[in-house]
């Protein structure tokens, strides 16, 4: 069963979009996958290189992810994300995480999701560079 | 490239007590305090309690107690900023990344830019 989720966020959707791509029900183009998480680049780029991360469990946000998850998979999940950033050749040149925290902030897939952006020179982390709306 | 972790950095001084902030929260794994030139109506910064220059950094070498225990103390911030229904968090890693500060540092970002 989805846990209830805090922060008066919806109950987990187990139809949405980072599921059915968790299941192999949906393409993507897989960036690196353990375990933990999988990552895939995002069907709409706001940026050279713009890869998701998303856990392998039912979680609708980093706050739901946060409280819920085990130590084990909590550390897992960020250790692939920093593979994801290796695996795409960003350890060198930098880049940005972002994740949007529920519908006032523009989260649309309610599976919790981190932005790996890169590719070009950033700025401060709510400058002028690109900022995805989260479109999936 | 990521420089070496300098003990000297302003977040580390913070940690300290050797620099001022203005703590909005703070338990074992975690300190949280306002941003001096905030982007945003609520503009938050979560540090850990460790010497990790980046996100990388940290998510390779922290045990995975603090791994969680610093991600749910920014779930925390978040809660006793009042924003839980809506926030943003973002952190630079690297200077090609914007990083300026390199003691890993989340950002917790809500409400109209500024």
């Amino acid at each position: 069963m989805p846990s209830q989720p805090p922060h008066h966020l919806a109950p987990y959707d187990r139809n949405n979009i980072f599921a059915r791509i968790l299941r192999g029900e949906a393409p993507c183009t897989r960036v690196y996958e353990d375990e933990f998480a999988l990552a895939f680049n995002n069907i709409h780029p706001a940026a050279p290189v713009h890869v998701l991360v998303v856990p392998k469990g039912e979680y609708v946000s980093n706050a739901d992810f946060s409280a819920s998850a085990t130590d084990a998979l909590i550390a897992g999940f960020w250790r692939a994300v920093a593979k994801t950033a290796t695996v795409l050749g960003l350890d060198e040149s930098g880049y940005r995480l972002v994740a949007n925290h529920g519908p006032d902030a523009n989260q649309v897939v309610f599976h919790f999701h981190v932005h790996i952006i890169g590719g070009r020179q950033l700025r401060g982390v709510s400058g002028r560079g690109p900022v995805p709306s989260d479109g999936g | 490239m990521t420089p070496a972790y300098d003990r000297n950095n302003i977040f580390a001084k913070i940690l300290r007590g050797e620099a001022p902030c203005t703590k909005v929260y703070e338990d074992e794994f975690a300190l949280a305090f306002r941003d001096i030139h905030p982007k945003a109506k609520v503009h938050v910064l979560a540090i850990p309690k460790g010497e990790y220059v980046s996100l990388a950094d940290f998510a390779q070498s922290a045990p995975p107690d603090m791994v969680a225990g610093f991600w749910r103390a920014v779930t925390r911030v978040a809660e006793r900023l009042g924003v839980a229904d809506g926030y943003r968090i973002g952190s630079n890693v690297g200077p090609g990344g914007g990083q300026i500060v390199f003691h890993f540092h989340v950002h917790i970002l809500s409400g109209p830019r500024q």
